[in-house]
């Protein structure tokens, strides 16, 4: 049996062991509230957003659509795989697992995949009921990049999550630590970033939430970069022209390949030192 | 002997651990490093050889360091030190290898839970090891489980988990299958099932290591033993030899009914005695020395002898002979990872 082979088998019945399972259930309702529900609000014909602006074409909305996939996806990834190792670890499957002759490193790929699947399968769904939405009240479908860009990046940060609630899960020895590390992680980037970043706007005499102010947005935009949050939206504004933060799409595509492969790495790591 | 027959082919090596050691690393904050941790309990300067069609003891109490060797022989945790040499096939030519291959493990306590199948869940572990699905339904016929096959893991009881452990580390023919605490959860049916199954192994050529800190579930089972204490390999061999090395061989319990006077009857009888009773007209002698001599000096006395029988060493009696402490220190040791073993370790644990 080749080497990818038994990853897929192991991360399918992570997949089918998680997709349908109580915690799912739970979930499913918010993930429906989040994605086609803002799909629904944003697309209201009459909607006036803070400022006056208002969404003027498909992609405008499933940018605005994608605070859903901010709190409300994310948030699912981290509660579905924070305990994808401490888990194993308490029921001494970890060991079972561990003791078979299948590399550390290719366990570890396959348990990402699973997890990464289960809720990016469910998010899928609901972004194709939240496209057909945006079709029938704006009666305007994305273009083709834009939904390829829109799919990818949000593939992306909940993989970035994914990835998060994975690592804590190695060191957590019971179950608390790693749902507070998982949640932590995501309170952080969902509602701190904005301190860190008016704190460093501060620091740098920076007049702080002046949206026309070019330094506050160049600031803004550089430190994005450094929040899994700010890299997924920096990806879905290279389709919205309007918006100008003084990020180049190269950059913000990089930082999303460094936030995917630094992580990743390091729970490779934390997988071939792992003690059952 | 207690086990079964020793063929020529047990005298084969199998894995051979050459001055091993794994230590766990114990968390010791400092004000400016508080991630620093140092070397703590766990195996040192371990040699130890498994024989082909061998069944080992592992004996030892409770954080002697038994399961943490017994993932050092799974290649679930890394030597740190020394090496380990296979015999497993003739390519090996005594090179290092990787353990998991070739080595089924059966953790202590296992608790398989979920909604996928117990067929399911063993096949994903199949796949990991490259296993088919029709040598997996025979491992599942093998521990009674076939017609559990279809049962989600989550209505298993805990005799019925132990012996998917027991199938799950059966996955791959492993040459080598280390059990730890094996009969946790089983019924009396199971355990002598598990037993026999066990022997069969046995006889096919696979080397067995079953960990324990009950000795009298051992004796009948294994034909080497190894004593384990606080990270040490304090003595191993064959359980014969052990014992008489130990000083543990040759003693046998009498007892008897009516007036008994042991120093009139065993004059000139050299034994060592070990415990003598008197109760109700009804005595009993433990002691270690010839028995027939005895006997026949009781059958000389005309004394009603009711019961005779060799006495097995227990646990304590074996770390007690094998460190030279007395039951009081090894008990209060037990409990105790502060330090670490002392007869080839001397120094201090820091590093």
């Amino acid at each position: 049996m080749s080497d990818w082979n038994k990853i897929r088998i192991m991360a399918a019945r992570v997949r089918k062991e998680r997709l349908f399972g109580i915690r799912m259930k739970i979930m499913l309702p918010i993930l429906v509230l989040f994605i086609p529900g803002m799909a629904w609000g944003f697309s209201d014909p009459n909607i006036i957003l803070p400022g006056g602006h208002q969404p003027s074409n498909a992609m405008e909305v499933l940018f605005y659509a994608s605070l859903g996939i901010v709190f409300g996806a994310t948030m699912c990834a981290v509660l579905l795989s924070f305990d994808g190792i401490s888990r194993d670890r308490a029921s001494g499957m970890l060991e079972v697992r561990l003791a078979q002759p299948m590399p550390r490193k290719e366990q570890a790929t396959a348990l990402i995949l699973g997890y990464w699947q289960t809720i990016l399968i469910p998010v899928y769904a609901l972004m194709m009921v939240s496209l057909i939405i945006v079709r029938v009240r704006m009666n305007e479908w994305p273009s083709l990049i834009e939904t390829i860009v829109y799919f990818l990046s949000t593939a992306l940060i909940l993989l970035w999550y994914t990835l998060f609630a994975l690592i804590a899960s190695t060191s957590a020895k019971e179950q608390g630590t790693a749902v507070a590390f998982g949640v932590g992680v995501w309170f952080f980037f969902t509602f701190l970033w904005a301190l860190v970043t008016t704190m460093v706007a501060y620091a740098s005499g920076i007049s702080i939430g002046e949206a026309k102010d070019p330094a506050w947005v160049a600031l803004e935009g550089a430190l994005d970069l450094l929040s899994p949050n700010g890299v997924y939206h920096h990806l879905l504004e290279t389709q919205l022209p309007t918006i100008e933060r003084g990020i180049a799409t190269w950059q913000a595509w990089a930082m999303a390949i460094v936030w995917s492969v630094i992580p990743w790495r390091i729970l490779h790591r934390r997988m071939e030192a792992l003690v059952p | 002997m207690r086990g079964f027959p020793l063929t020529l082919n047990m005298a084969e090596p199998v894995l051979e651990f050459r001055q091993a050691q794994h230590r766990h690393r114990v968390p010791q904050p400092r004000w400016f490093k508080p991630w620093a941790n140092r070397l703590g309990p766990g195996i040192v300067n371990l040699d130890l050889t498994l024989h082909r069609g061998a069944v080992l003891g592992l004996v030892g109490p409770n954080g002697a360091g038994k399961t943490t060797l017994l993932r050092m022989m799974a290649g679930i945790l890394p030597l740190q030190e020394g090496s380990v040499v296979s015999h497993i096939t003739s390519g090996d030519n005594g090179t290092e290898i990787d353990l998991r291959k070739w080595v089924g493990h059966m953790p202590e306590q296992v608790r398989w839970q979920g909604r996928i199948t117990v067929q399911e869940a063993l096949a994903e572990l199949g796949a990991m090891r490259g296993t088919d699905i029709k040598r997996i339904q025979g491992l599942l016929a093998l521990v009674g489980l076939k017609q559990r096959a279809e049962e989600p893991l989550d209505n298993l009881s805990q005799g019925m988990r132990q012996r998917l452990s027991i199938a799950a580390a059966m996955l791959g023919s492993p040459k080598v299958l280390l059990l730890d605490e094996p009969y946790n959860g089983l019924d009396p049916v199971a355990a002598e099932a598990f037993t026999q199954l066990i022997k069969r192994l046995a006889n096919k050529g696979v080397s067995i290591v079953i960990s324990s800190h009950m000795v009298g579930q051992l004796t009948n089972l294994i034909d080497r033993i190894a004593l384990i204490h606080r990270g040490q390999l304090l003595d191993e061999g064959r359980l014969s030899d052990v014992e008489t090395r130990l000083n543990l061989d040759s003693r046998y319990s009498i007892s008897g009914e009516g007036d008994v006077d042991f120093t009139s009857i065993l004059d000139g009888v050299k034994i060592q005695t070990m415990r003598e009773e008197v109760e109700d007209q009804r005595w009993n002698l433990i002691f270690r020395g010839n028995p027939t001599e005895v006997l026949q000096s009781f059958m000389k006395a005309k004394v009603t002898v009711t019961s005779w029988s060799p006495v097995a060493p227990n646990l304590v009696e074996w770390l007690c002979a094998a460190t030279g402490m007395d039951v009081e220190d090894i008990t209060l040791e037990v409990g105790s990872s502060a330090m670490l073993p002392l007869r080839r370790m001397g120094g201090a644990e820091d590093e």
